[in-house]
């Protein structure tokens, strides 16, 4: 069973590769506000490696601050949101006076990504394009994501986008009873990071990836923590 | 102090419904303008997406892939101008356009910069494009030999 000590520092490290991965696109890459994210970077490294961890997690959030100012709002949506409820939940958790305390402030990490996946998944399912298969086409055939024209001909594969869009709805609407079984968790969260590098790969959103791992530690931790030997 | 709370909340509350629905989709054009009463140029797509990608190439940009991140940041920006006008998202997509035309093209003749955004919705069976917003021309920075 993962440790609460064990899962924080495991998310310290994800975290901070995470930010350390961003920061690099921002700084050698688009070039928007690179000397914002060279101070993200200084601190990540510091967190990478342990040094001062409770502080350098302070700082980075009270950096964060700059940062949603900086874009008014979260640069990339929903992928920053994650990295930034990671690092929230995280900060708090090791600012706690009382161990009780820690883990409310790490499990509400691990309750927000289980609603991420059941959240997206109800609002799908409750849509009649999205069970059709028409959203999913219009994803393809209009929308800002796919990285290249040549994805845009999906859209006219109509048994394959239904196929797609119900996987991803089951999966998604499922993915909280594999909290009931430490075995089958993993197999989910195995599923959930194919999930999200297959999105990479279709419609860019590489940053969910890192992002998203990242906070899966927590999910490990209070499933052993819920269920001891389930 | 508002303004920072309103930031901080969606994080720490996330309302998680992606793609609930696929709303209209923003495309960026831009074009030069010789001066500010000519209608000479050309709108072309901003950063317009390749034919193809490579596997190798998306399995790379799991790991470094800031030009089209910051795509996705221009998309947030022509949202947010369509649904509350502000700015600063202008100021952002003009200087994005500025940086990259700069870089790819200097034409003596062209002294202002503009570009519109157009949202590409379905209806019915056909894909409608409508314009939502034209910027203000805006002055090219002249280099020292210009």
């Amino acid at each position: 069973m993962l440790t609460l000590d064990a899962a924080l520092r495991a998310t310290e490290i994800l975290l901070a590769l995470a930010f350390l991965q961003q920061s690099a696109e921002y700084i050698f890459g688009s070039r928007a506000a690179w000397m914002l994210f060279g101070v993200r970077a200084a601190l990540s490294i510091g967190l990478l490696f342990g040094v001062y961890g409770a502080w350098v997690l302070l700082a980075l959030c009270v950096h964060s601050i700059f940062v949603l100012h900086r874009f008014q709002g979260p640069y990339n949506g929903g992928s920053d949101r994650m990295g930034l409820l990671v690092l929230y939940c995280l900060s708090l958790s090791r600012w706690m006076p009382t161990a009780a305390l820690q883990e409310v402030a790490f499990g509400y990490l691990a309750v927000q990504v289980i609603l991420s996946y059941f959240i997206s998944g109800q609002v799908k399912i409750i849509n009649p394009e999205w069970r059709s298969g028409r959203a999913l086409g219009d994803v393809f055939s209009f929308s800002v994501y796919p990285v290249a024209l040549s994805l845009r001909a999906l859209a006219l594969r109509p048994r394959l986008l239904w196929i797609a869009s119900w996987s991803v709805m089951l999966f998604e609407l499922l993915f909280p009873l594999s909290f009931l079984n430490a075995g089958l968790l993993i197999l989910a969260l195995i599923l959930a990071a194919g999930f999200h590098i297959a999105n990479a790969c279709l419609f860019g959103l590489n940053r969910f990836v890192w992002f998203w791992v990242a906070s899966y530690p927590s999910l490990l931790w209070l499933q052993g923590r819920v269920f001891p030997g389930g | 102090m508002w303004k920072t709370l309103s930031l901080i909340l969606p994080v720490l509350m996330p309302s998680w419904r992606f793609f609930k629905t696929i709303e209209p989709s923003p495309r960026v054009q831009w074009r030069f303008l010789t001066d500010k009463n000519a209608t000479t140029g050309d709108w072309q797509d901003f950063r317009p997406r390749p034919q193809a990608v490579t596997a190798v190439q998306m399995i790379g940009r799991l790991f470094w892939n800031p030009v089209w991140n910051d795509n996705l940041f221009v998309v947030s920006c022509a949202e947010r101008i369509e649904q509350q006008r502000t700015d600063r998202s202008i100021t952002e997509i003009t200087q994005r356009i500025l940086a990259d035309s700069d870089a790819t093209q200097m034409n003596p003749q062209v002294r202002l910069v503009q570009f519109r955004l157009l949202f590409v919705h379905r209806d019915g069976a056909d894909l409608v494009e409508d314009i939502v917003f034209v910027s203000d021309p805006v002055a090219q920075p002249r280099g020292p030999s210009c």
